[in-house]
């Protein structure tokens, strides 16, 4: 069985038609990659797939169930989301950032966490003044410290140096090999993606 | 810690101070006051202990009322520039009010006037809240519904003859010189019961920080953190309104002001603005009443006089508590 299913999506994003008709099954244990130019509505699939936005027509399902029939909490027990381009105004620290609306179990994940994505140096330091790969791997930790069956993340190497990208990338993998579904979104060509087992891409 | 007992100190002494300022010349004014029950019936004994020491009592409240809204008006949109003034929140407490007193419903600083404020507060809030689609959107709509909510309070004002609606003043700028004992009475309940809940809820409006679609994708639902907050921000900004009138820029001041001293946790915020909303509100009070005698300044100018050099120094040298 499929843990992310999209059956003839359509979703509009003011009056533009972004996504029209797309169909996808990925499998659990599974790397997939959504690939496309700017504004094809890569990020608005994920969005969809996350339950933020409606879907002008069809249909996604997470493990087997519709996600409009999910209710808001068991879909945050299904799966985890990286968004993109953090900003913060509130000089929280990172620790407090990960640990914001967290069970106990994630927030006792916490540390090794941290420790993985090498972020101990800034944990402690306020999040108004990391560099935009830092704010995206503290984006990353507080998905991670979730312990979900899906992953979805944007574009989650965008603003990392080739260190970080290998060390989230590996992360990812060991999720992957534990059965978990992984879904990244991004812009870049297909050879630097070799890292993942399937790249979609929106334009074909 | 340490830094909020320092606060409650500095209140402590103003208030104490201020008990000795006023038009009326008092004599022995340090031994009335050092003596609270010395000489019950003198006139010296009234003017220090059932004028002035009410009125005092009242900044202090509305103070902490004030400091108390701007940190949920704020955590609840994530937004820096949000106040009670702008949201439409005070407004609407205003239009409440006027509308109940105008209808023979209540009279000002009654019970009945805070409901109507609430309600009319709690409506305006959510109206602003509902048409807005975005952070920007919040702002820029709350500005226009609270201009059109001002306008309809200036507009009835001006027709109305009745002296007991009060003056265009009071409800633009905000006057102390009307407070009673009863309004302390309706004023300290309401503002520890609401200073509980926003309390209760400020963990949540903390998870807030972290944008409306995070807050979902961790399971949790932003918009029942922000109604509450909301219930309990409108609540104190139409006690405020409904006893002093509007009082400008404290709400949007005084958690600033307390976020540099203490950082964002919005638990810890709430005491820190709550007291600082009060000691500038004391010390506005009382410059209003002291620097020109008999005459009273607007409480509101000064206020803003004060909060808003206050406010600029902060964010300039907290540049790393937000951007």
């Amino acid at each position: 069985m499929a843990m992310i299913s999209l059956q003839d999506v359509a979703i509009t994003r003011g009056r533009r038609l972004v996504i029209d008709g797309f169909s996808a099954a990925l499998e659990a244990g599974t790397i997939t990659a959504i690939v496309g130019p700017n504004g094809c509505g890569k990020s608005s699939l994920l969005a969809a797939i996350a339950g933020d936005i409606p879907l002008t027509r069809g249909e996604i399902s997470l493990a087997g169930r519709d996600i409009s029939e999910i209710s808001l909490s068991q879909q945050a027990e299904l799966r985890s989301v990286v968004l993109q381009n953090r900003n913060y105004w509130l000089s929280y620290t990172v620790r407090e950032v990960i640990a914001m609306g967290q069970n106990r179990d994630a927030q006792q994940r916490m540390d090794a966490i941290v420790e993985v994505l090498d972020m101990t140096t800034f944990a402690d330091q306020s999040v108004t003044t990391l560099s935009g790969g830092q704010a995206q791997r503290v984006e990353i930790a507080r998905a991670l410290v979730r312990d979900s069956e899906i992953y979805l993340l944007d574009e989650p190497l965008a603003a990392q140096d080739s260190q970080s990208k290998s060390r989230v990338i590996s992360i990812l993998q060991k999720l992957r090999d534990q059965g978990k579904t992984i879904l990244v979104i991004a812009h870049s060509d297909k050879q630097s993606l070799s890292w993942c087992d399937h790249v979609i891409d929106t334009l074909a | 810690m340490k830094r909020f007992y320092l606060l409650v100190f500095a209140l402590v002494l103003l208030s104490l101070y201020a008990l000795s300022l006023g038009a009326a010349d008092v004599a022995n004014v340090w031994h009335y006051i050092t003596h609270p029950l010395f000489d019950i019936n003198s006139p010296s004994h009234q003017i220090i202990w059932e004028i002035r020491a009410p009125r005092i009592a009242a900044a202090i409240l509305v103070g902490s009322c004030l400091g108390i809204a701007g940190v949920l008006a704020q955590g609840s949109t994530n937004n820096p520039l949000a106040d009670p003034a702008i949201l439409g929140t005070s407004a609407g407490a205003s239009v409440g009010v006027l509308a109940g007193v105008l209808l023979n419903v209540v009279t000002i600083g009654s019970v009945g006037a805070v409901i109507c404020a609430s309600i009319g507060a709690l409506l305006a809030t959510l109206f602003t809240f509902s048409l807005a689609r975005s952070a920007l959107q919040l702002i820029t709509i709350g500005i226009g519904v609270s201009a059109i909510l001002t306008a309809v309070v200036g507009l009835v004002l001006s027709m109305a003859t009745r002296a007991d609606a009060r003056s265009v003043s009071f409800w633009s700028f905000g006057s102390l010189a009307l407070v009673t004992p009863r309004t302390l009475l309706i004023l300290l309940p309401i503002l520890l019961v609401c200073g509980f809940l926003a309390w209760q809820v400020a963990p949540a409006v903390d998870l807030l920080s972290l944008g409306d679609e995070s807050v979902r994708h961790i399971g949790h639902d932003a918009q029942k953190i922000r109604l509450r907050a909301f219930a309990i921000l409108a609540t104190l900004v139409a006690v405020t309104v409904s006893s002093v009138g509007s009082i400008a820029f404290l709400a949007l001041a005084a958690p600033h002001i307390a976020r540099y001293l203490v950082g964002p946790r919005n638990r810890t915020l709430i005491f820190y603005s709550a007291a600082i909303g009060a000691l500038i509100l004391l010390f506005a009070d009382s410059a209003s009443r002291a620097l020109f005698p008999p005459n009273e300044l607007p409480i509101g100018l000064l206020t803003s006089l004060l909060g808003a050099p206050i406010l600029i120094l902060t964010l300039k040298k907290g540049g790393d508590v937000w951007r």
